[in-house]
């Protein structure tokens, strides 16, 4: 609703402290507990079993709330419908926004669940439960879809990282499962984060980090603890990572790309997480600035569906191409939907009653059209789906138990929330 | 000694706390004079028999190097100087480490730690109400007198719970209109009870009700926070808060949050000690009106009945079977690094302590001695169990029956101080981002489980950072430059290295290895710089052991 | 929207709403006058009306609707509406500018993609039913516990006409605009296609590309130089990726690229004076609506309007006695300003309430410069007279 001491105007400062959020560290707050106890454990069989699958996670993250009504849930003739019109799909009887036409091309491949049915209606507790399926009040370190992915789907002694981001996305971090799945944000264009690039000359590093290799067998060999084992395997990760850097760098082979996925920053992003993917990186995540059109709202998504179209759709196709595509889940979000109505700002603002998310590639059923919204799109009209459900699906479709439980403290908790069931229709 | 199950004492006994009466034939905890077997001795007497009991074998006493860095970080939140290192490890008195200890627990910067120590505990590294709470400077330096003074820990708590003495606001500023999450806050840390279960629904685990929660909270649902106004800006933005009082205001409870609907009117809920009884208060007339509260009011006037004050008495009493039990529980972790209920602050039906008998004698003690802090730790850091070795098989960082040193990750703030004193320049001056960056990247080391994990992010800030490099690279003065200088044979620079950045002595593998890798080159520098950077590396030295 | 003939000495200080005629099926977006007899509106369906003003205004009325009572009885329009007389079928989506050649020629640009001509002598071919007040009766009727009676519904039969041309674009045709001597129409759309048509003939002349969406678009009226700005909205407010640069028309080349001068503003609107020694530009979008009065033969700053209007402007016209300037925005308020000193000399219309106002459109002076229509979002026109 159009609430504008909150958000109706998405003032700079607001952006500066999400992004200072994304940098920084975990949230634990005054009032979290602070747990320590060897709790049970479900996840050896799960992280093994998962592995094996080598199942992939990219998240286009539409930053801002994309409008639903705008792209997938169009809702022609109507009062709220607005000055975009339908085109065809291969979907008999489908239409999307005419301003997504590769992408009505590529409808086989998308699983749409247009009735979504979410609780959180701002941004920084829609981008925390949309990442983490929990709600940001409970206070519980709950990490984002990218960490879980990450731990369950990522190899202990890779080079890469195991959830690498772009852009701007979640808010949650690792939470729970520590700084080890923590996401790795990197620029668009591949460029790293601070600190990526070494002071010393290569010979120079090469010997150093031998002398503390030595070092560290000395120390080791009377003092095994776990702690110390984890600071050194750390150590050694960030050694590959440096090592690996060049994978990040798109500069040659980007101009090759350009045309399929389209001449902009996210383009280029997803060009980047099918080669991070195809590198064995499994949970890329890239987000997209800016969908929160609370005035201007026809403009702004038509520009950025101009860039989202040949992105979303050269991605499918690439990842189609290298083969990737089976085993490769391409989740596309935001936090929110937009409302039906149209304000005096020419805008949408935040709408949670009923909007869409689209799955595609592994594990998937192509060419879905899951749950339908009313005759104007103010609410669910068949198969609400929840935060839950939708992890719940995500999960499933990749070979992670939805139910997997972690402890903080003395307290369980489950990577979807009780009563979450995945989406059987959408599923292969 | 009875075993003190606090959530079991009756009914009765409560009341009789309430209306502020204690008979001594009903209240378990005696209060006693201090006992003559000094408390170091009953420590290590209560842990050594728990060893037997299990059938563990435990390590030997520490060595001198050891010993040396240990306590320094732990009583300082620093390590020795390199000369401070070659005295105390030459030095063949006996009673070295008594001496040691001595004169850690009066040097200055011990308050500053224990300061450091009970900020980050009362605020978090994310503290709420960011404009605030970011720059604490009033609020550390009111807490910071009282350590210098070593007032007793009863006192100062009461003080931080009347927020009546400037700088102490700060506390309660944080949770400026969000009673609740004081409510968890002043649970957790000074009561040793988690009850932020308990806030939703009853607590699974605990007899705690939702209806305790709420009781609790009914203590600090009158305080009404004043800004004072602000001075500076930026990082040096200062607020200054004054705490008020209403005389009146409830806590509404409206049951189970999964069973809440709309339009469900909460019924008011009476202050009370956790499981206690309610407390016993005048009526307020039938037709009072509460004075509007305008913001911008800087002052008001005391309530004619303090729900604060009887917080602050009942609290910080002795008689309060939470509160100087958690306290010691506390302080044992801060030194033994897993407390004898562990977590901390969950004692609970299904957490006991693993040393019961001890910890009611940690307890005892501690209000026998008028709940003085350092003389808690001068006993803990003396005894045999606090300076047992920290090698040996068991993969645990804290090892369940304190059969070995405890293992912890230093802090952002002691990995600052300690890369400076290390690097021979402890008072360096560091870019303004620095600590910023150290608190990022080494603020939040562990997972939900409180186990460490080392980070990627933290190595990449190690490896290329120029602010960590500052610390290492030749200036006039600091190791790297005393030890391209220094015309000793290398077997005795590297000796002055290793006792400057690990506080030990090389082993003779190292010793050769660090001499064939400086001399690999005519000119040593870059190879001087290195091995100092390899040694700040260490998983030696990113952990207390 | 500008006319050679010279115009009567109006008084700006005295302002009369004479009518404010309801079409409330969707926002107003566009309106023209049609000679000092007709006016023209568009909205948001792509529906054009046309009106016809009566001699002699007829008694005062009550206002017609009910949807928005301004606070301010003066605001209230003094006069019964007409109703419409026409209506030009063919746009199937909104209609962002109306522009009127040799009083009587009706040229329409659209969202679906096409300009359109309309000879308002042409003989009409059809009839049509509208209700004026449609929306306004359903929103009441839904809201049953609101109390209020639903009005009467304002029947108005129209004669119909088809396009006499159509001219197919690729996109979205936001920007459009005539010379001063009407001979040349130039319009600029979101694939970033400028293109410069003899009007008349409606034979395209030339056509060139910038490297965004292009927005605002004028020619100056020696015919030598047009005025483009650009956008391409990621951000709905902060205005990213925008561009304002006058063009050489004849080689397609940049002149003076203003973009660093209007950073980060998305340009709206754009008007030369009649002797084409200033540029107006209006700046859009959610931000602060600032009005500039620039040189084009150097692109420099005369001056910057004061009070600039809430929320971007929306359009902007000169008067036919080519010293004066209307402009309006996203706050319901039209201003005239004297280009020559640049103070306000008169304010039409009151911002609504609420913290993000109403917008007016888009506005038109008669060509004898004695009158003013605005199109109202909230669906109304309304037509104020200087006297």
């Amino acid at each position: 609703m159009n609430n504008p001491s909150i958000s109706g105007v998405c003032k700079k400062s607001e952006h500066f402290s999400r992004r200072a959020l994304l940098k920084g560290s975990l949230a634990t707050g005054a009032g979290t507990a602070i747990p320590n106890w060897g709790g049970l454990f479900h996840s050896q069989s799960i992280a093994s079993m998962a592995q094996k699958l080598g199942k992939r996670c990219i998240l286009l993250w539409m930053n801002g709330g994309a409008s639903q009504i705008d792209t997938f849930d169009m809702k022609p003739g109507k009062a709220t419908a607005g000055p975009f019109r339908e085109i065809q799909t291969k979907l008999p009887g489908y239409k999307v926004c005419e301003y997504l036409p590769k992408i009505a091309q590529q409808v086989e491949k998308l699983g749409i669940i247009r009735s979504m049915r979410t609780t959180s209606p701002d941004h920084p507790d829609g981008i925390y439960h949309m990442h983490t399926c929990y709600k940001q009040s409970e206070r519980m370190p709950h990490p984002e879809l990218g960490a879980m992915i990450a731990k369950y789907l990522g190899q202990t002694d890779a080079d890469l990282p195991s959830f690498v981001r772009m852009g701007p996305t979640g808010n949650a971090g690792s939470g729970y499962l520590g700084p080890r799945y923590e996401p790795f944000g990197i620029e668009r264009n591949g460029n790293m984060p601070y600190f990526t690039s070494p002071y010393l000359p290569a010979a120079n590093e090469s010997r150093r980090n031998d002398l503390l290799r030595f070092m560290e067998a000395e120390h080791k060999k009377e003092n095994p603890a776990d702690a110390y084992e984890s600071h050194r395997v750390a150590k050694e990760r960030a050694w590959r990572l440096l090592k690996a850097k060049s994978l990040f760098d798109t500069t040659k082979e980007w101009p090759k790309h350009q045309e399929l996925y389209g001449a902009s920053d996210f383009g280029r992003g997803c060009f980047l997480a099918r080669k991070l993917t195809e590198a064995g990186v499994p949970f890329v995540e890239i987000g997209q600035e800016n969908y929160d059109s609370h005035a201007d709202n026809f403009v702004c998504h038509k520009a950025n569906m101009q860039i989202l179209d040949p992105a979303w759709s050269g991605l499918l196709i690439d990842l189609e191409r290298t083969g990737q595509l089976q085993n490769t889940l391409v989740v596309w979000m935001g936090e929110v939907g937009r409302t039906p109505q149209i304000n005096n700002r020419a805008g949408r603002d935040h709408f949670i009653r009923g909007w869409t998310i689209v799955l595609a590639g592994g594990g998937i059923k192509g060419g879905v059209v899951y749950g339908s919204t009313d005759a104007d799109g103010r609410d669910v009209a068949t198969n609400p789906v929840s935060e839950g459900d939708l992890f719940a699906t995500i999960y499933t479709a990749l070979g992670v138990n939805p139910r997997t439980k972690h402890f903080v403290g003395t307290r369980p908790i489950w990577a979807t929330p009780e009563g979450s069931k995945p989406i059987k229709d959408l599923l292969l | 000694m009875p075993n003190l199950n606090f959530l079991r004492i009756k009914l009765s006994c409560l009341l009789v706390l309430a209306c502020g009466t204690l008979s001594l034939a009903q209240v378990a905890i005696k209060q006693n004079k201090p006992e003559s077997t000094p408390l170091r001795q009953t420590i290590d007497k209560a842990v050594q028999e728990s060893w037997k009991k299990e059938k563990i074998k435990a390590e030997g006493k520490c060595d001198d190097s050891t010993f040396l860095r240990r306590v320094y970080l732990d009583l300082l939140g620093t390590i020795p100087s390199y000369d401070v290192a070659k005295k105390f490890l030459a030095d063949q008195d006996e009673k070295k480490r008594d001496k040691l200890i001595e004169r850690l627990l009066n040097d200055g910067q011990f308050s500053t730690h224990q300061t450091t120590l009970w900020d980050l505990t009362l605020f978090g590294r994310n503290p709420p109400n960011q404009d605030a709470t970011r720059n604490r400077t009033l609020f550390k330096q009111w807490l910071g007198e009282k350590f210098t003074k070593n007032e007793p820990f009863d006192l100062w708590v009461r003080d931080l719970i009347l927020a009546e003495q400037e700088g102490s606001e700060l506390y309660y500023a944080q949770f400026t209109n969000k009673p609740e999450d004081l409510t968890e806050s002043f649970s957790r840390i000074f009561l040793g009870t988690q009850i932020q279960c308990a806030r939703c629904h009853d607590h699974p685990f605990t007899e705690l009700l939702q209806k305790d929660f709420y009781g609790m909270t009914g203590f600090f649902v009158r305080l009404v926070v004043m800004d004072q106004g602000t001075s500076g800006s930026g990082e040096k933005q200062l607020k200054k808060f004054k705490i008020g009082e209403k005389n009146s205001g409830e806590v509404l409870f409206s049951g189970n949050q999964k069973e809440l609907k709309p339009g469900k009117k909460g019924e008011p809920i009476k202050p009370k000690f956790l499981s206690g009884a309610p407390l016993e208060e005048p009526t307020l007339p039938a037709n009072y009106k509460e004075p509007e509260f305008k913001s911008g009011t800087k002052s008001m006037p005391k309530p004619q009945f303090s729900r604060k004050e009887k917080l602050a008495q009942w609290a910080t009493a002795p008689s309060n079977p939470f509160f100087a039990k958690a306290a010691v529980n506390r302080i044992w972790s801060q030194f033994m690094g897993r407390g004898i209920v562990h977590p901390i602050d969950n004692f609970g039906t299904d957490n006991k302590p693993t040393l019961p008998d001890l910890l009611d004698n940690l307890t005892e003690q501690f209000i026998a001695h008028q709940f003085d802090t350092k003389w808690l730790i001068r006993e803990i850091v003396s005894s045999e169990t606090y300076q047992l070795g920290s090698k040996g098989e068991n993969k645990e960082s804290l090892p369940k029956h304190f059969e070995r040193a405890r293992i912890r990750p230093l802090s952002a703030e002691e990995i600052l101080t300690v890369m400076k004193v290390a690097g021979g320049d402890p008072e360096q001056k560091s870019e303004g981002s620095t600590g910023e960056y150290f608190r990022r990247y080494f603020g939040e080391p562990t997972n939900g489980l409180g186990d460490f994990q080392g980070s990627l992010s933290e190595h990449l800030f190690l490896n290329n950072s120029s602010n960590v490099r500052a610390f290492i690279s030749r200036k006039k003065g600091n190791l790297a430059d005393t030890i391209n200088l220094s015309k000793e044979p290398w077997e005795q620079r590297i000796d002055q290295m290793f006792l400057s950045v690990l506080t030990r002595l090389p082993k003779d593998s190292e010793r050769a290895k660090f001499a064939s890798y400086l001399q690999s080159e005519p000119k040593s520098e870059n190879l001087v710089e290195e091995a100092i950077w390899v040694l700040m590396n260490m998983s030696e030295f990113r952990f207390n052991h | 929207m500008k006319n050679t003939a010279a115009s009567k000495s109006v008084n700006f200080e005295k302002a009369t709403l004479l009518w404010s005629f309801t079409w409330d099926a969707d926002w107003v977006s566009a309106v023209s006058f049609i000679g000092d007899k007709h006016f023209a509106a568009g909205n948001n369906l792509g529906e054009i009306l046309v009106w016809e003003l009566p001699e002699k205004p007829e008694t005062i009325g009550e206002p017609l609707s009910e949807k928005s009572k301004p606070a301010d009885k003066s605001e209230r329009p003094l006069y019964l509406s007409p109703k419409p007389v026409r209506q030009m079928i063919g746009h199937s989506n909104i209609i962002n500018r109306l522009l009127c050649a040799e009083n009587r020629w009706l040229i329409s640009a659209s969202n679906d993609h096409t300009v359109k001509y309309w000879d308002i002598e042409a003989k009409p071919s059809g009839m049509a039913k509208h209700v004026l007040n449609a929306r306004t009766i359903e929103d009441i009727n839904r809201n049953k516990n609101s109390g209020r009676k639903p009005p009467t519904p304002l029947e108005a039969e129209v004669q119909t006409q088809a396009a006499t041309k159509t001219i197919q674009g690729r996109e979205w045709i936001i920007g459009a605009s005539l010379s001063q001597d009407e001979t040349t129409l130039i319009t600029g759309d979101d694939a970033g296609q400028v293109v410069m048509y003899d009007r008349k003939t409606g034979a395209e002349k030339k056509r060139w590309q910038v490297k965004d969406w292009a927005f605002a678009v004028a020619i100056s009226p020696d015919l030598k130089q047009s005025l483009v700005s650009e956008r391409y909205p990621l951000v709905f407010d902060s205005g990213r990726h925008t561009a304002v640069k006058l063009w050489d028309v004849a080689t397609s080349t940049v002149q003076h690229d203003l973009s660093k001068e209007f950073k980060d503003m998305q340009i709206a609107s754009a008007a030369y004076s009649r002797d084409g020694k200033i540029l107006a530009l209006g700046r859009g979008g959610e931000g602060e609506g600032k009005i500039f009065l620039i040189d084009p033969s150097t692109g420099k700053k005369i001056r910057e309007l004061s009070p600039i209007h809430q929320y971007g402007v929306t359009d902007l016209c000169f008067h036919p006695d080519g010293k004066h300037l209307a402009s309006t925005g996203r706050d319901t308020v039209v201003r005239i300003w004297n280009i020559e000193d640049g103070k306000m000399v008169k304010e039409l219309g009151k911002p609504r309430g609420g913290q993000f106002k109403d917008w007016f459109h888009a506005l038109s002076f008669s060509p004898d410069g004695t009158r003013i229509a605005v199109a109202d979002m909230a669906g109304y026109i309304h037509l104020w007279e200087f006297r």
